[in-house]
């Protein structure tokens, strides 16, 4: 039982840092993606489309 | 009522501002492949953002608190299950890499390439039937969820899970996968916001060692040790590594934002780092689920103590804000399900049954009103429909119906160059098989779970091996963006 406390102790730590690390990151430069969408999508736009 | 009108404004801000946004993707629809996989042009982070949010929904936390619970730590295993084999397939590549080679719109679409056509719609009916059981009892879950965090009383139930579904339907289907982007974004950022508010509200409030005491008081061991507790043990361990690897490949949703990337090596990319977001996923609403049976000490409804607990332990203004993030989950979720599902019905079901293609602005039109009566079904499936045991195995069962036999075709489609069309509908159909067992004939998750991927694996093998003759359509994958796109866009 005290394996399995400690091993899923480290395992929550791990996850809820990276969880927060990787929104804030997404959050910040998704926007540039997010532009980078509409103007590929817009008509005339040069970008190859599928 | 637990909500003041500080958290009423801060929901209704958040709605508005998705409303906004979702119908702003219309403008941006020019043709079938901007509907279904928004012309192809998702980067790293938008796609983790639009990935992340599709399977991060309020039902997920829900599923996953009723887990912790349950069955205490032990639940962590399914969590570290999901996000390291999403961490795996992005690291290697596994499957993903050659999905995203191929140019397809939909998981049903690659057995028509590799198979035959007939092939590609009877998984189209399988992979549409599972996929709408499963998204069936979602509004049921959320509703349960967000009324009862409101302090509404249950008798508002109903008028909760239609407004719910109206909302995520009107910009889906104006705006196709391009709305369903823009809006898993926003929603990314609200639901992310939520999930690490419950998580340290819930810490700071009930206390780590508390929890650590409730579990270990009313489970001992077996709610620590996956391998000691009765619900888990190592045949389930099996199975959810084989469903994960096959939901992150077969699963409609999910491959959607496969297909969506500007290239296989964004897809790569896309997966690494989601899998480390789908380990707190998974972890941190079983840790909710923890909380709340410490701070209950036991003895509510499995199902509705996490929110429960919330709604009691949040603050004024705070809990507009989790609310909006939950909203914002489930939204998300529900919007590319819709949108999943009905273009399955509409791409690989009704339109290679037509003799005469559809032009491409008649497609659209289909996949609009398959995503209406896909909504209609999910609302009378949820008010009607009785759950048989924990929302995870059904969810589990109902995805397996297509996910054995989708993920063994898959595999033996790209890596054995003997597969075979035969080989294809017995794994199709004998992949079914667990799911049938578990519904009629009540067998555990852990054996029609796994015995469903081994069914649909040796289905495979045999009908290849023994029928090598019918082997018109067994030729390696066809790559390259050619055929399906040339059909499907004008």
């Amino acid at each position: 039982m005290g394996f399995w406390y400690y091993f899923w102790t480290a395992n929550i730590l791990v996850a809820g840092t990276a969880f927060a690390l990787i929104a804030l990151v997404v959050a910040i430069r998704g926007v540039d993606d997010l532009r980078h969408m509409f103007d590929a999508l817009r008509p005339g736009s040069k970008e190859p489309r599928a | 009522m637990n909500f003041t009108l500080i958290d009423w404004a801060i929901v209704i801000a958040y709605l508005a501002v998705t409303m906004a946004a979702g119908l702003k993707g219309r403008k941006y629809v020019l043709g079938l492949s901007d509907f279904l996989v928004a012309g192809r042009q998702l980067r790293p982070h938008l796609g983790i953002a639009t990935l992340a949010a599709t399977e991060i929904g309020t039902i997920t936390f829900m599923y996953y608190a009723e887990l912790g619970y349950k069955t205490g730590f032990a639940s962590f295993v399914n969590g570290l299950i999901a996000g390291g084999v999403m961490i795996f397939l992005g690291c290697t590549g596994f499957m993903i890499h050659k999905l995203r080679e191929t140019g397809i719109m939909t998981v049903p679409e690659y057995f028509e390439r590799r198979y035959s056509r007939r092939l590609r719609v009877l998984t189209g009916v399988l992979v549409a039937t599972g996929g709408i059981l499963n998204m069936g009892v979602f509004l049921r879950v959320e509703g349960t969820f967000l009324t009862i965090i409101a302090g509404l009383p249950l008798d508002y139930l109903k008028i909760t899970m239609t407004v719910i579904l109206l909302l995520e339907l009107i910009y889906t289907v104006l705006g196709g996968m391009v709305s369903v982007v823009i809006t898993d974004f926003i929603q990314f950022v609200m639901l992310s916001i939520g999930t690490i508010l419950i998580t340290i509200y819930a810490v700071y409030t009930v206390g780590w060692t508390p929890m650590h005491d409730a579990v270990a008081r009313t489970m001992g061991a077996a709610g620590f040790d996956p391998f000691l507790n009765p619900e888990y043990g190592a045949g389930y361990i099996l199975f959810q590594i084989l469903l994960w690897l096959s939901v992150d490949t077969c699963w409609q949703t999910t491959a959607m934002r496969t297909f969506s990337t500007k290239d296989p090596e964004t897809s790569k990319k896309v997966f690494f780092w989601t899998g480390f977001i789908f380990l707190g996923r998974g972890m941190m609403p079983m840790l909710w689920g923890i909380a709340a049976l410490a701070y209950f000490g036991g003895g509510q409804n499995s199902l509705e103590a996490m929110p429960q607990m919330i709604a009691r332990i949040l603050p004024s203004g705070v809990l507009g804000l989790v609310v909006a993030g939950m909203l914002a989950a489930t939204m998300s979720v529900n919007s590319s399900y819709l949108l999943g599902w009905s273009s399955v019905i509409a791409q690989d079901i009704i339109a290679p049954a037509r003799r005469k293609p559809l032009s491409p602005r008649a497609q659209v039109v289909v996949n609009r009103l398959t995503n209406l009566f896909v909504s209609l079904f999910v609302l009378f499936w949820g008010v009607w429909y009785t759950l048989p045991g924990p929302v995870w195995f059904y969810l589990n069962m109902t995805g397996t119906i297509f996910l054995a036999g989708a993920f063994a075709a898959f595999v033996a489609g790209f890596f054995w160059k003997r597969a075979n069309t035969t080989g294809g509908y017995c794994a199709m159909i004998f992949g079914a098989l667990g799911s049938v067992a578990f519904f009629f004939f009540n067998v555990p998750t852990s054996y029609a779970g796994l015995g469903s991927f081994i069914l649909a694996g040796a289905g495979m093998v045999i009908g290849s091996l023994l029928f090598r003759k019918n082997d018109h359509a067994s030729a390696p994958a066809r790559q390259g963006p050619h055929g399906t796109q040339r059909q499907l866009r004008a």
